[in-house]
């Protein structure tokens, strides 16, 4: 999923550590939501927000109806803003790959996102349905399910969620420190370089400034 | 009508929610709203904008004649800002400026707009940024997008010692800055400045209006003094968000395509079939 660039949402931006909008950006989601809501009910229809998804992602049909299923719900068949708003916070932290960090903080809220049939516990096709929106790969679900599943259901419940979304954090930010190391690393090669070439150069000076002393 | 104030809950802070709309599976619902309503509202937060006074306005010929000059869309500066609220506040005001004239929105009104930044223009020529303790104003009835941004501006900010744009009390309203009084202040200033500049018999008033100016003068300069950290921090180290022309042309391109499903659910056809729906949609549509 990307979303369209020098789209409105394309602009906006997310709280890296907390995953959400500033105020700032709260308001403009506020007004951008009043333009799109014609008929004045303070939310959106299914055509309306088919249709505002497929303007600024490339969302396809089935996936815009499993994305509005999931938000509404209420099952009024309408969505408000709050749904709206958390939309847009999903979208963004696609755009800006942090998954990890979303599903980490926002942990509670994205569970009962999944868990369709309100019985407090999600299985793999949860996962699989929304995979283009948290994109969770089939490896991670395997591990998931081999290294979490605590009460052996092959179902997750919060708590065994929770610990999930710890582990992947856990794992996101020893992968950020390792590619943090890696760039380092040749910037140490070429700073030891230059120090290395100084000290010849420092030598051969004072090899020869020694040599014409004798001279 | 006092208006509540808009309590906004910045980063961090856990979220509340929102409205009344909740997962039927919990007490809370997911819900990932970081702003705080005033108690038993369910309804969407509306932001409301007034403009605060640009430096430069040249009292011309203008001012002296029936007409006034356009209003403008004023906003609060920075005096360290390299530039204006220019993002969410241009977009709020000329909305406002916009869609006041054909939405026909009732109570904030161009005339208010124009009011409050004639009046502060007026009353103090010579300062820099008034830094005003803005209050949102939750306006939780139907009314415009444009009308519903509106930033109030308070003169006496020297009761808010904080400054905060997003901190307001209800207590605070019997100093803050209500519009009603706005117009009357704006209406006489305006005589007196009319008479002075006709070089009417107003000298008197002049030592009056000198002392406002004085007073309103120290308490901005007070405001100045006092921002709140967090929202010089936003202003300062982000970028600033598109006008509200991208918003408004993407609103109605979506809402364009939008009316031609309606149109083709209403003529029983299936969504995506844009040859027969094109024959048939009004050319105004196409």
């Amino acid at each position: 999923m990307k979303l369209k660039q020098g789209s409105f949402l394309w602009y906006l931006y997310l709280d890296k550590l907390y995953c959400l909008l500033s105020v700032r950006n709260v308001k403009a989601l506020v007004e951008y939501f009043h333009l799109l809501d014609v008929h004045r009910k303070k939310t959106l229809n299914d055509v309306l927000f088919y249709h505002f998804l497929h303007h600024v992602t490339d969302l396809k049909r089935n996936q815009i109806t499993i994305v509005f299923n999931m938000l509404d719900w209420n099952a009024v068949g309408e969505i408000g803003f709050d749904q709206f708003y958390m939309l847009v916070c999903i979208l963004l932290a696609q755009e800006n790959h942090l998954e990890e960090q979303f599903i980490f903080r926002h942990s509670r809220p994205i569970f009962e996102l999944l868990d369709l049939d309100g019985e407090l516990k999600i299985g793999p096709s949860n996962f699989h349905m929304y995979n283009f929106l948290f994109k969770i790969k089939k490896q991670q679900l395997r591990d998931l399910y081999h290294d979490f599943d605590i009460t052996g259901d092959c179902r997750l419940n919060y708590k065994e969620f929770k610990l999930f979304t710890i582990f992947s954090m856990n794992k996101y930010q020893e992968s950020q420190k390792a590619v943090k190391e890696e760039k380092a690393v040749p910037e140490k090669k070429v700073s030891q370089v230059n120090v290395s070439q100084r000290q010849s150069l420092l030598g051969i000076n004072h090899f020869e400034s020694i040599s014409n002393y004798n001279c | 009508m006092e208006e509540k104030p808009f309590k906004v809950r910045t980063l961090p802070g856990p979220p509340h929610p929102v409205s009344p709309q909740t997962h039927p599976r919990s007490t809370l619902g997911p819900s990932l709203a970081i702003l705080s309503l005033s108690p038993g509202s369910g309804q969407l937060p509306t932001i409301t904008a007034s403009p605060s006074p640009p430096r430069q306005l040249s009292l011309g010929p203008g001012w002296a004649q029936d007409t006034p000059p356009p209003p403008q869309p004023a906003l609060p500066f920075l005096p360290n800002s390299p530039r204006p609220l220019a993002s969410l506040g241009v977009c709020g005001l000329q909305a406002l400026a916009k869609s006041s004239g054909h939405r026909g929105s009732g109570k904030s009104s161009p005339h208010d707009t124009r009011n409050l930044w004639t009046t502060a223009t007026q009353s103090q020529p010579k300062l820099n940024v008034p830094l005003p303790t803005v209050r949102e104003d939750s306006e939780l009835e139907g009314s415009s997008v444009g009308g519903k941004t509106r930033w109030s501006y308070n003169q006496k900010a020297g009761h808010d010692s904080d400054g905060g744009w997003e901190e307001s009390d209800d207590g605070e309203d019997k100093d803050s800055f209500k519009p009603e009084e706005l117009d009357e202040h704006a209406l006489m200033e305006l005589e007196m400045r009319r008479g002075s500049s006709l070089g009417g018999p107003l000298e008197e008033d002049d030592s009056k209006t000198d002392d406002e100016k004085s007073s309103s003068v120290s308490s901005l300069n007070i405001s100045k003094h006092t921002p709140h950290r967090a929202y010089w921090v936003e202003q300062q180290s982000r970028l600033p968000l598109p006008l509200t022309e991208l918003m408004e042309n993407e609103a109605l391109e979506i809402l364009t395509k939008a009316l031609r499903s309606f149109l083709r659910l209403f003529l029983h056809l299936p969504i995506g079939d844009d040859s027969l729906s094109v024959a048939l949609a009004p050319p105004w549509l196409l």
